[in-house]
């Protein structure tokens, strides 16, 4: 493959905290990153000029379930929801996913360049979600990582999934005690499984064990005082975890700082009403950022559309977030979340080659568009 | 009264003066220049701020979606054909006033009706701030919320009521205009006269839901001739129609393109948008997709795509203020900042069309400060 070398960007790497943005060359080499410094000579090299552009890692949105709710046709498609049973952990979210979705263009375009693509949230237990590059043919050939976290959904969508059914749970109590007895059920099957105790084989148990073992993270969608239920139930089982959407996180700052959960916040412009919808509050990514707390930022998509990451970004630098900090939520931060710093969500040598450069600041001017889009060190997009 | 001193003041006709003042006198604004000195007035710095009209937008159902129970009170759908129902008495005020719309700078909404019907009923134009509602309503009767989207078909279709086809909808709506018509003056029932004094008569103009590309193009070709202001709603196709859209003039209030995906899904081109305005076609944002709103962010989100698609920032005002205001016939009070006009103005830390980090840092409506 070509050696590509960027040229005199202005680079946000997304190493360490508070390093300042610096002018500075990228070398690319067989889709990953080399080396990242002021000034690189690559005699050869394919020349990238960036100079006036910010050079940023490729974005993350941390929470998508394009191609699986499939707006794409007539009428709309739901493969995101197993909605036959709460506890349908084993649920492939791959098998679902349709790679030719047209909301890829428009994420690549933007410079989001992997998503974590998610089941849910009809059920307590949704699926399986995984990781992906937004450019490809093939969804398996697109994976990062999967399964990449145990999807778990509180509050309304589970129980209204099964209460129309009159089925447990139908209640937020049903839910949670959902929750506790397939966590047990799982933990007494991992314990079994370590002390070679004969037991018959439960797939939806097998899914959660990467969990309990700390392998991958759950991805708890909830919303205000379900936090406390998701934090009760996550701690005693010593699982690592995000909450997901958390509407209401405000009111629940020192329960979520001192669990050490990561926070995914979004989709935001939502009308507001009693129950689930009653508090969206993006400020609540600063004060919880400021807390030391991993916070990514999320769009839901397609239920939101994936160009609103800017506009979601935007809003909380409007809530006063500095728009550096918020470049994080969209790149290092969700990378850290799900185990993928190494190659994704940073600019340094041997990580993933998945850059993008972007005329303007992103999360301020309203204007800021990608120039041109690299994944895997192949440009996908350029203007 | 209020001096607000010294801003960049957009008069919402896309035109800007800067170091420019505002005065407000009771519930109107008195005068709009520089260098104005009132005794007696409430002085509000606004150095380094960007003053504009409050925005509205023209075709919302909050206020009546009945959240979270959604029992919806825009949503007669006992009958396709519903153009006397009158959105003024569906108004909750609570729901309006917990969404917090200054926030976004949005002053007034036309409550309007979803798109389950063909003919939905008729607009109501409200002030978002929490007072009176009399103080609240600013016009009945604004315009007619018609719609020819797949919801009718949905909504009627299901129970094997005529319409169940898009061919059904476009017989009614064929069907509804002649009859009313060919019926004597004083035989007309209460739908007909509303109709005719809305079709014949101009009383009100016409706010179609239409989506996609043949629901456009069969509204256009059906109403072509037809001497009514119409104004698509929705419209997310429309670039795909742009002939017959500056052809016949017709308004667009372009539907909150963030819901759904609509700009991937469609293909949606914005950048047609300059076209439509440069020809002199009225376009407006709502919080709306689908006959259903969403929160108040979206607005502005909206116009900031028109903005990233390469409409001026100024033109991308007049989206927000003017045009609707013009659209629903409440211009003489709503849309500009003119003396005589109702005192709905915000003061923003920065433009919000260019700049994220615009906040709301004052909002008056008739010349009340909210904060």
């Amino acid at each position: 493959m070509d050696r590509i070398l960027i040229k005199g960007g202005l680079l946000h790497t997304m190493q360490d905290e508070g390093e300042p943005v610096f002018t500075g060359d990228i070398l690319v080499e067989n889709g990953k990153i080399v080396e990242v410094a002021a000034s690189i000579e690559a005699p050869g090299a394919k020349i990238i000029n960036a100079s006036g552009l910010h050079v940023l890692p490729g974005l993350i949105d941390a929470h998508s379930h394009i191609g699986l709710f499939d707006f794409n046709h007539d009428k709309s498609v739901d493969d995101a929801n197993e909605m036959t049973d709460p506890v349908s952990a084993a649920m492939d979210a791959r098998y679902g996913m349709n790679p030719k979705a047209r909301e890829l263009k428009v994420a690549y375009e933007h410079g989001i360049t992997s998503m974590l693509f998610t089941p849910g949230s009809g059920d307590v237990f949704c699926g399986q979600p995984f990781v992906a590059k937004t450019y490809g043919d093939n969804i398996f050939d697109m994976t990062v990582k999967a399964p990449a976290a145990v999807k778990i959904a509180l509050g309304g969508n589970p129980k209204n999934t099964f209460g129309d059914l009159k089925r447990l749970p139908m209640t937020r109590m049903g839910v949670a005690h959902v929750l506790w007895d397939t966590f047990r059920r799982a933990k007494k099957y991992l314990d079994n499984k370590n002390n070679g105790v004969e037991q018959d084989y439960d797939a939806h148990l097998e899914a959660i064990l990467p969990a309990l073992r700390g392998e991958i993270p759950c991805k708890i969608h909830c919303t205000q005082y379900d936090m406390l239920t998701a934090i009760e139930v996550a701690k005693a089982f010593g699982v690592k975890f995000s909450l997901e959407h958390a509407w209401g996180a405000s009111d629940y700052l020192e329960e979520i700082v001192e669990s050490g959960c990561d926070i995914c916040y979004g989709p935001i412009a939502t009308y507001r009403s009693p129950g689930e919808r009653r508090k969206v509050d993006v400020e609540a990514v600063k004060m919880l950022d400021d807390r030391g707390v991993n916070v990514a930022i999320i769009t839901d998509s397609p239920i939101l559309s994936e160009e609103s990451l800017y506009h979601h970004m935007g809003e909380a630098v409007r809530e006063g977030l500095e728009p550096e900090r918020v470049l994080r939520m969209v790149t290092i931060n969700p990378a850290r979340q799900l185990g993928l710093e190494q190659r994704l969500g940073n600019l340094a040598p041997g990580r993933d080659a998945d850059i993008i450069l972007v005329k303007g600041r992103l999360g301020l001017d309203t204007d800021a568009k990608v120039q041109l889009t690299m994944i895997d060190g192949s440009i996908v997009y350029q203007i | 009264m209020y001096l607000i001193k010294n801003g960049t003041v957009h008069i919402g006709d896309g035109t800007v003066q800067e170091h420019c003042d505002v005065l407000t006198d009771g519930k109107t604004i008195k005068a709009v220049g520089t260098g104005l000195a009132t005794e007696g007035a409430t002085l509000i710095d606004a150095e380094g701020c960007h003053v504009f009209p409050g925005f509205i937008d023209p075709v919302s159902s909050i206020g009546a979606m009945g959240i979270p129970g959604r029992y919806y009170d825009n949503n007669e759908h006992s009958d396709p054909v519903t153009p006397e129902m009158n959105l003024k008495y569906s108004i909750d005020p609570d729901e309006v006033n917990r969404q917090e719309f200054y926030k976004s700078g949005i002053t007034a909404i036309g409550l309007a009706p979803t798109n389950s019907n063909l003919m939905g009923g008729q607009i109501a134009v409200c002030k978002t701030a929490a007072q009176k509602m009399k103080e609240r309503l600013v016009k009945e009767g604004a315009g007619l919320k018609c719609s020819v989207t797949s919801a009718v078909k949905q909504t009627y279709g299901s129970n094997s009521q005529l319409p169940m086809t898009k061919m059904g909808i476009f017989f009614l709506l064929q069907e509804t205009l002649r009859k009313a018509r060919s019926t004597a003056a004083d035989q007309r029932s209460e739908k007909q006269q509303v109709i005719c004094s809305v079709f014949d008569d101009c009383k009100m103009p016409v706010f179609a839901a239409a989506s996609s590309k043949n629901e456009i193009d069969g509204l256009l070709h059906m109403m072509k001739g037809e001497k009514v202001q119409l104004n698509l709603v929705d419209s997310f196709c429309f670039a795909d129609s742009l002939k017959e859209i500056m052809e016949q003039k017709v308004g667009i209030v372009l539907g909150n393109v963030n819901n759904m995906s609509q700009i991937a899904k469609n293909g949606m081109d914005l950048t047609k948008l300059q076209d439509l305005l440069a020809n002199g076609n009225k376009i407006a944002f709502t919080n709306t997709c689908g006959g259903w709103s969403e929160g108040r962010e979206v607005f502005i989100w909206s116009a900031i795509e028109a903005y990233r698609a390469g409409v001026a920032a100024e033109d991308v005002v007049k989206m927000m203020s003017l045009y609707p205001a013009q659209m629903l016939g409440a211009d003489e009070r709503l849309g500009t900042l003119e003396a005589g006009k109702d005192a709905d103005i915000s003061i923003f830390s920065a433009h919000p069309v260019t700049s994220y980090a615009a906040k709301v840092v004052h909002s008056m409506i008739n010349g009340e400060v909210l904060f």
